[in-house]
């Protein structure tokens, strides 16, 4: 601890803190625009000049580290001179437009100006006038920059990426990207949030409104199972944009692309407005009494002819809690059957499964901070960044204070490129890698470092005996004395983690991956906690917790979807099987076998046009609700704007379906069903490790006729079927796309750019190719949720949760 | 005195190692391997040499920090940026002596236990590039430069690293930067580079002539070498002097010659008998003096006492045919050309007061211009990133303070004093 005085005050400091930070924690005002909370000091504005006892020059707070006994005085007649003088050499050029600037009322140049008093204009020059620069989603106005370049810092040293840079020097300096081409990043934005001024700009947002006419409303991303806080500002009614804000939320400010310009899926093209009914093989708009009585009647006479068992749900994993709960309600109480699911089969419920039979565990949330801190992070064949991009960034930041960042992945992902090590191993063996540390591990004696009952030590090492360096260099294609080297820094760390994703989109990991990385993790004397696997969306753990799974030996996911005939009647609600789930004529066969398939959605999906009648549901914004993120912390979602056409939410659909069953629910409004979840327990289990031997075995291997391996997954813009109803996000990206490496490209012929025919032993289809070197020889990548690629023909599901890649053949379109 | 920097200068001959070796170079490098690395950081500590690059900063006592930072690998940097106006005093040592510099650089890296080295050079000096590389492969032949120098087990390996055109990155952590392959803006201090350099690790940046002194020190002895000018800033210096004398050139002088004699005895005194106005003495960015402060000492000690600084012993001599006003705008064209944009008031600042002082220069000037360009130089001085912006306000300050006759004659009179 140190000891300054600032403005008098006697303050107590830890070190390291600069003068900027003290004084911030103390709430003491220090006028700043090129610091950011997040970044590195700069020093660059001058504007948080402050004066030190016995320093002959002005100080930058935000660059002097603080030191004992100094005496700072942070509000002088010379500071405010040399402010007010700072300030006035930023505007000798500025363009002073905030009449049509989006950036007036909550522009810190214009605060600050208006704080220090008017410039007496002793300064007549030629204002700057380059052109505007445009881009999918983000415009540049180069005029009204002042160089802070938060922007560009935020980009690099915060997002990882890099996209733009200060180009030029001295005052012809300016942002841009590379060559001055047209931006094409990521497009999260952050440099949008980032920017004092109103030099960067969201491209939706532009021209909408005066942000003093604003009204804002707090509230969480529907994508991710991160939750971040989104700030959603309104002008009459409609939702403009979205914000990040400095310090909110578990996301304390940081937004994606997918949070930030993806709220406007609600106001898609696609979004249902009234009731359908099929009749004479049609969909046709129909009045809310008459769905509720057709999807009633429809639903006895199942009931009638085969029974409650021939009945089955599936939830969804971005309704809200509420509506989750009151779907199993419904399907527990009024049909009588425990056949109810989520898209988590495919992927969370494993992990969940593998955790609890090695830690015994039933619940495991993420910390988000997790990775900070720890000496190695292991991120294992996951390309976090993009599916869960806010906690992707915390491993970017563990490695910026010095984590040792290991990357075990065949993809050039943005995590592989700014690893400290990158292991690009062959597709779909990050398993075999795991199983190599274990063998290395027990071979070393470097295990059970902590005093823990264990059980099934010597199954396991009889198990993954045969996971020699030799064996996991050949099943990897790593080097083996790289090999070698990487286990010896995982196992001997004094502090590690391994995060990896299991999602209903990917399938290169599975079940055998988390018990493989836990029975690892057990060995080394780690609990739960040093395993980082978080649920897929935005109330994936909510819709697990709310019992939207079979838990009295009912049918699950994929019983109902793969197993034509399983059922007659199903009962689809916000999810939509046909495009994000794997094996799609599979399911669109069982679809063609009901008797009766209810689809509740807010938009006409692919799954809803093949339904006998559909529902209308309020969406995200639209109704209230809760999620519960990965973390396993409920945050509520408010109602902001009124519901599109006729649609309410979803809670209310089937509160209405049960009474026109004649079956009181007991649940009437929101407060009370609200009460009724507070008292559903979540069962956590109990800690007993235990070692449990995992098979490796890749289900299709690429033989001579389906030589290449495909991998599927989320990308950064898209995920599941909702973003694809965003126009801005589709700005960016909206088309199906297949990467291609560039030896494949060469050895079959393909284009960058054309189109290419996939085969696999189910079937194929047809989709554009990408040629790119971030996918390596052997390997393609294919995002999943486009509904036109169909890519899901393709791919197979797995009932155990096993990891279940696919062999494939690839050639030009004729 | 004897030349120590510029020996043999008029040899032909003198970039070639033979005629190096045969001068008695790399024989300081043979005694230092023969010393403990500290040894050698004593010796330096007590010849009193101090930086020549600007700044005058003890070079003992950053090899000190340096090598008390346990961090390795470490560096040593080699500024060859000359890019101060009115410098060109590491030149000759470039393009005529790059062995003495190699031999410094070598001994140095020992002294620091670093074991690569660049050479940052300015990007208008090719010759000089040319020089060095061949140089460089010719101490790898004999090796000098390599895994096991002279069979001695010490690693040095030097490379030449050609700058682009920026003046800022002669700052040492811009220089950093532009190494590091980014681009040149200076870095936040502390950490200073001893600790946190190239690549995060702990890195000298010494400049041409600092390095080449180094054989010198180790061959004599830092006492001996420490008697040399003067004692509190002791050692050969070299004067670059330019515009209006007989002879500009290139001279080695002992630290503390006085700037009159350096004007008027080596230099063939001012152009054509003319009457001496002003004089530059250190490089654009030092404040300017008048006839009356002449008899000064040229060292880092005397010149503060009449208002301006040693910088890089670049002197600029104006006779009274020279109009203040011009120099003055000329000057800070170049720190308005050169300012990186990092810091608001260099990067708008600069560029304010070269108007001002355009028109004033042509003939438009305004009444209040002074004041006006007072207040702007007083808003940059002391309140920028990096000391470039500094030289700037000095430059504006120091001439309307010495010539405020002229500005105002300029303002007034819509012409020059001098027409
Ligand atoms: C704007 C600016 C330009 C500089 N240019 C040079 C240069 O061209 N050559 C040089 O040796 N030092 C230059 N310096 C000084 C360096 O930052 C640094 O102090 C010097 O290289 C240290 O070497 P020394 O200790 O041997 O003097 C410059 C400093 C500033 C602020
Ligand atoms: S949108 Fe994101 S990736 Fe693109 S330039 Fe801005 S910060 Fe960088
Ligand atoms: S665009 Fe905005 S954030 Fe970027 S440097 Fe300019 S003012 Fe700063
Ligand atoms: S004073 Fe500021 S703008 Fe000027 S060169 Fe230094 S850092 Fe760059
Ligand atoms: S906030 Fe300190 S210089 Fe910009």
């Amino acid at each position: 601890m140190i000891e300054l005085t600032i403005d008098g005050k006697k303050i107590q400091a830890r070190k390291g803190m600069t003068i900027l930070d003290v004084a911030r924690e103390n709430n003491i005002y220090i006028p700043h625009l090129c610091w950011d909370r997040r970044l590195k000091p700069y020093g660059g504005c001058r504007l948080c000049l402050v004066e030190v006892e016995g320093q002959r020059k002005l100080m930058a707070a935000c660059s002097t580290p603080a030191d004992n006994g100094m005496v700072v005085h942070t509000d002088t007649p010379t500071l405010r001179k040399a402010r007010k003088t700072v300030l006035e050499l930023l505007l000798v050029h500025h363009p002073l437009d905030c009449p049509i600037c989006d950036k007036a009322g909550e522009c810190a140049l214009q605060d600050l100006a208006y704080k220090y008093g008017p410039s007496e204009g002793r300064f007549y020059a030629e204002r700057k006038h380059e052109p505007e620069a445009t881009s999918a989603l983000i415009d540049r106005n180069p005029n009204r920059c002042i160089l802070c370049g938060r922007c560009v810092r935020v980009c690099w040293e915060h997002q990882g990426v890099g996209a733009i840079n200060l180009i030029g020097r001295g005052f012809n300096t300016k942002i841009s990207p590379a060559f001055e081409e047209t931006l094409d990043c990521e497009f999260c934005g952050q440099c949008v949030d980032a920017c004092p001024v109103g030099a960067l700009g969201a491209k939706p947002y532009k021209y909408r409104a005066r942000a003093w006419f604003l009204e804002s409303h707090d509230s969480i991303c529907p994508y991710c199972s991160v939750g971040c806080t989104l700030t959603l500002d309104l002008r009459e009614g409609k939702i403009l944009r979205v914000r990040g804000v400095d310090g909110k939320g578990v996301n304390q400010g940081d937004l994606c692309g997918k949070g930030r310009f993806g709220f406007d899926f609600i106001y898609g093209e696609s979004r249902l407005k009234t009731p359908l009914v099929r009749k004479n093989g049609e969909l046709k708009e129909v009045s809310w009494e008459e769905a509720l009585y057709y999807v009633a009647e429809r639903l006895k006479a199942v009931l009638k002819d085969y029974g409650p068992n021939s009945i089955g749900a599936i939830g969804s994993a971005r309704a809200s809690l509420e509506d989750n709960y009151m779907l199993q309600k419904f399907i527990r109480e009024v049909i009588g059957t425990d056949n109810i699911d989520t898209s988590a089969r495919l992927g969370y419920a494993w992990a969940l499964k593998g955790m609890e039979e090695t830690y015994g565990i039933k619940l495991n949330p993420i910390k988000l901070e997790s990775p900070i801190g720890k000496e190695v992070v292991l991120v294992l064949e996951s390309d976090l960044t993009s599916t869960h991009p806010i906690f992707g960034l915390k491993f970017l930041e563990a490695k910026n204070e010095g984590s040792h960042l290991m990357v075990v992945e065949p993809r050039r992902t943005k995590l592989a490129r700014r690893s400290s090590e990158w292991l690009r191993i062959k597709p779909g063996t990050g398993t075999a890698y795991i199983l190599g540390l274990i063998n290395f591990a027990i071979k070393e004696g470097v295990h059970l470092k902590k005093e823990m009952e264990i059980e099934g030590l010597d199954e396991l090492s009889n198990a993954v005996a045969e996971f020699t360096p030799e064996k996991v260099a050949e099943l990897t294609g790593l080097d083996k004395e790289r090999f070698i080297e990487s286990a010896r820094r995982f196992i001997n760390a004094e502090s590690r983690l391994i995060a990896l994703t299991v999602g209903a989109a990917e399938n290169q990991k599975g079940i055998e991956t988390v018990k493989a990385a836990a029975n690892l993790l057990m060995l080394l004397g780690e609990g739960p906690d040093a395993l980082q696997v978080p649920a897929d969306y935005s109330n994936t753990y909510g819709a697990w917790l709310m019992g939207l799974r079979p838990m009295n030996g009912g049918k699950d996911l994929y019983t109902m979807l793969y197993e034509p005939g399983a059922l007659k009647a199903l009962y689809v609600m916000g999810e939509d099987p046909l495009v994000t789930m794997p094996d799609a004529g599979r399911i669109e066969e069982t679809f063609k076998r009901l008797e009766l398939l209810i689809v509740q959605d807010i938009r006409l999906s692919e799954t809803a046009k093949m339904a006998d009648v559909v529902l209308p549901a309020a969406s995200w914004a639209e109704k209230e609700g809760t999620f519960i993120n990965a973390q396993g912390i409920p945050q509520p979602v408010p109602k902001v704007v009124s519901p599109t056409g006729d649609s309410i939410p979803d809670w209310q659909i089937l509160r209405n379906i049960a009474r026109v069953m004649e079956h009181d629910l007991g649940v009437i409004e929101f407060s009370a069903l609200k009460e009724e979840i507070a008292k559903v327990a979540a069962d956590s289990g109990q800690q007993r490790w235990r070692l449990v031997p995992v098979e490796y075995d890749l289900t299709e291997k690429p033989d001579n006729e389906y030589p290449i391996v495909m991998v599927t997954g989320n990308i950064m813009q898209h995920s599941g079927a909702l973003s694809v109803m965003s126009k801005s996000l589709s700005h960016v990206l909206s088309d199906a796309f297949v990467q291609v490496s560039p030896e494949d490209a060469e050895r079959f012929g393909v284009e960058d750019g054309g189109f290419i025919k996939i085969a696999s032993r189910k079937g194929e289809v047809f989709i554009k190719a990408r040629v790119s070197d971030e996918v390596p020889e052997g390997m393609l990548f294919v995002p999943v949720h486009f509904a036109h690629a169909r890519v899901n023909m393709l791919t197979t599901a797995s009932p155990e949760g096993r990891a279940h890649l696919t062999a494939v053949r690839i050639e030009p379109k004729g | 005195m004897e030349k120590v920097l510029l020996k043999n200068i008029d040899n032909p001959d003198s970039a070639r190692i033979e005629a190096y070796e045969k001068s008695g170079g790399y024989s300081g490098l043979k005694k230092a391997f023969e010393m403990e690395p500290k040894a050698i950081i004593e010796e330096v500590k007590r010849s009193g040499l101090r930086g020549r690059g600007g700044a005058g900063f003890p070079t003992g006592m950053k090899w000190d920090f340096a090598s008390r930072d346990p961090k390795f690998p470490k560096y040593l940097l080699c500024n060859a940026d000359e890019g101060e106006p009115g410098t060109f005093k590491d030149r000759p040592l470039l393009e005529k002596r790059p062995h003495l510099l190699i031999e410094g650089m070598i001994i140095s890296a020992y002294a620091l236990k670093a074991e690569y080295g660049y050479i940052y050079l300015r990007g208008e000096y090719p010759h000089a590039k040319v020089v060095l590389e061949e140089a460089i492969k010719e101490a790898y032949e004999r090796g000098y430069l390599g895994d096991n120098i002279l069979g001695k087990g010490v690693k040095f390996h030097l490379s030449v690293h050609q700058g682009a055109g920026a003046y800022i990155c002669g700052e040492e952590t811009a220089l950093i930067e532009s190494i590091e392959g980014k681009r040149g803006q200076p870095r936040i201090k502390p950490p200073f580079p001893v600790n946190v350099g190239a690549w995060g690790m702990p890195t000298v940046v010494n400049n041409v002539e600092t390095l080449s002194n180094i054989p010198y020190i180790i061959e004599i002895g830092g006492e001996a070498y420490s008697q040399i000018g003067n004692p509190e800033c002791p050692g050969p210096k070299l004067f670059s002097i330019s515009c209006c004398v007989e002879k500009p050139g290139v001279y080695e002088l002992p630290m503390g010659t006085p700037l009159k004699e350096i004007i008027y005895e080596h230099a063939g005194g001012i152009k054509g008998g003319r009457q001496l106005k002003a004089v530059i003495p250190g490089g654009i960015s030092t404040p300017v003096l008048t006839p009356d402060k002449i008899d000064c000492p040229m060292d880092f000690v005397n010149l503060p006492k009449v208002g301006s600084m040693l910088g890089s012993g670049a002197i600029m001599v104006f006779d009274d045919t020279v109009c203040m006003v011009k120099v003055c705008w000329r000057a800070i064209k170049f720190f308005e050309h050169e300012s990186c944009g990092k810091c608001t008031p260099c990067r708008e600042g600069t560029g304010w007061m070269r108007s001002i002082l355009e028109r004033i220069e042509g003939g438009f000037g305004r009444e209040g211009d002074i004041e006006l360009l007072q207040d702007v130089a007083m808003s940059i001085a002391g309140k920028t990133f990096c000391p470039l912006g500094d030289g700037a306000a000095n430059v504006v300050l120091s001439f309307i303070r010495s010539f405020t006759e002229e500005f105002d004659y300029h303002i007034k009179n819509k012409k020059c004093i001098t027409q």
